[in-house]
């Protein structure tokens, strides 16, 4: 067997913001890379630069230095062919119905009518949305609207789908159930996924690798292997200890933060 | 169906009323509704005013040339004002400050300027129309939802795109309402132009009839009136309900 093969690579990036009260040093020298098919997960408090990561991945963001490399060519900027983003705001558009709103990637694409349609309409199963095909987005739950959007993603048929704390505003409950339904579409899809979350159980429930970084100026602090199987039991003793090792990094950091 | 009952009941109370005062007033300033109606039947019939056609048709032109000024101008106007941060800043509160000032102050002028012939009636209704596209553009711009945009950007729209597909749409139901306010405004100035100081047009022959105190015709001409600004704006009320099919 070989190595799956590096499909992001990221390359001593920082980032500073500036703002009216004096730059914020948002990345610090991150490196990183991610292999094909993975679930990576970035944790890390609140401001210590996941979204910025993010978004530089999706061409929205500039690295101030350093390089970053999907699919061994440097992101110059928002490139769907390479890589969907969910936003934690599902940003929805109001005025399209939850086919039209799956649509809109393929449809900026240039892809045909009939084709966007049943692309679309074929992914409706699968995102739990049969029969809401031709709803506006106001009619929608939260986890329903969430789910529309990364059907949005998904359509486009991206190799790498980034998704910045997409549950992040749902209930615990539906969040659980979430995070079921999207490693179940994961293992169907075999995309690699870069996701950021608050959520323990999230992390170890979905992630074939955790980065945790560090309070701002944002720095991978460690990065932890999960080997484990799917679906988890989170009360395998692995998962038991990875989770009291994962916890001790993050309240770190968390108190860093805080001060 | 009871809204529709309540409705037809009001008429008839107003009606009543007027045709008791009518009857009860001075004939020559006051006429009621059992006056109008034969007033109304000779004037549609063309007795009265045999050119009505032709002053309708007049108006309707005039009314036409002052709305499409107002759309193309107003909509130009409000883009450059919300998209181009310097000229908003240094704009934006001069045209506050002109929308505020009652515009009739202006008409007298528009008159010796243009003359008193349709194009004194045309500007002044552009006139009234402009300023409602204008702020119907800055108040939609100001409604769209930046993540709506960032997400666009995201999926790969440039800023042609996100303008098509994103701020357009986003703004369409502000857009529409302003479109349908200035409409009523266009029309308004049109006539209003024209009872002010013209020999043509349905303002003209408003006019003409209220100088005559031939108050029974008057009353016609503007039920006919009333018939076209009202139809205008029927049409553009369901306008807007389409623009906003997505959040009934
Ligand atoms: N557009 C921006 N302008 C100025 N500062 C920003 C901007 N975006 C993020 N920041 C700052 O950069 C830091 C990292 O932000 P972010 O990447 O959103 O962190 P996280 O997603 O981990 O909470 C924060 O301190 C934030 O205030
Ligand atoms: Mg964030």
């Amino acid at each position: 067997m070989t190595a799956p093969a590096r499909l992001i690579a990221v390359e001593s990036v920082s980032k500073r913001y500036v703002t009216s009260s004096g730059p914020v040093e948002a990345l610090h020298d991150v490196s990183l890379t991610v292999s094909e098919g993975e679930f990576c997960t970035l944790i890390g408090p609140s401001g210590c630069g996941k979204s910025t990561l993010l978004g530089m991945l999706g061409g929205l963001v500039y690295p101030e230095s350093g390089r970053i490399l999907v699919d061994a060519r440097p992101v110059t900027g928002p490139d769907p062919g390479r890589a969907a983003t969910v936003f934690q705001d599902p940003g929805l558009f109001p005025w399209r119905t939850v086919l039209e709103n799956v649509e809109f990637g393929l449809e900026l694409a240039g892809s045909a009518a009939a084709r966007r349609r049943s692309i679309a309409t074929a992914l409706l199963g699968p995102l739990g949305l049969k029969g809401f095909a031709e709803k506006y987005p106001r009619e929608l739950s939260g986890g329903m609207k969430q789910r529309v959007a990364i059907g949005r993603a998904l359509a486009i048929d991206a190799k790498i789908l980034l998704m910045d704390e997409p549950f992040g505003a749902l209930d615990e409950q539906t969040r659980v159930l979430m995070g079921e339904w999207l490693l179940d579409i994961w293992r169907r899809t075999r995309k690699t996924v870069i996701f950021v979350t608050h959520s323990l159980h999230e992390a170890l429930f979905l992630s074939t690798r955790i980065a945790v970084m560090t309070a701002r100026p944002g720095r991978i602090k460690s990065v932890l292997e999960l080997p484990m199987d799917y679906p988890r039991s989170m009360e395998s003793p692995e998962l038991v200890a990875l989770r009291a090792k994962l916890w001790g990094e993050i309240r770190e950091e968390s108190l860093r933060a805080m001060q | 169906m009871t809204v529709l009952a309540v409705r037809a009941g009001l008429l008839l109370v107003v009606l009543g009323l007027w045709e008791t005062v009518g009857r009860a007033s001075n004939p020559l300033l006051a006429v009621p509704p059992s006056a109008v109606l034969p007033a109304l039947r000779d004037l549609l019939l063309l007795r009265s005013y045999p050119d009505l056609p032709a002053n309708v048709l007049l108006t309707l032109r005039e009314i036409a040339a002052a709305y499409a000024l107002a759309v193309v101008a107003g909509l130009a106007c409000g883009f450059a004002l919300g998209f181009h941060w310097l000229i908003g800043r240094a704009w934006g509160p001069m045209l506050a400050a002109l929308y505020a000032v009652p515009a009739v102050v202006w008409y007298p002028s528009l008159m010796l300027f243009f003359g008193l012939d349709a194009a004194s009636k045309i500007a002044f209704g552009f006139l009234l129309g402009f300023f409602p596209v204008t702020l119907a553009v800055l108040a939609g711009i100001r409604q769209v939802n930046p993540h709506l945009v960032t997400v666009a950007r995201a999926y790969g729209a440039g800023s042609l795109t996100v303008f098509v597909r994103v701020m357009v749409p986003a703004m369409l139901f502000t857009l529409v309402g302003g479109l349908r306010t200035a409409l009523a405004l266009a029309v308004v100035g049109v006539i209003v132009g024209e009872v002010l100081g013209s020999k043509r047009g349905m303002g003209a022959l408003i006019n003409h009839a209220y100088g005559l105190l031939r108050t029974a015709d008057y009353v016609a001409l503007v039920l006919v009136t009333l018939a076209l600004v009202v139809g205008s704006d029927v049409v553009a009320s369901l306008v807007e309900r389409r623009a906003r099919r997505w959040n009934e």
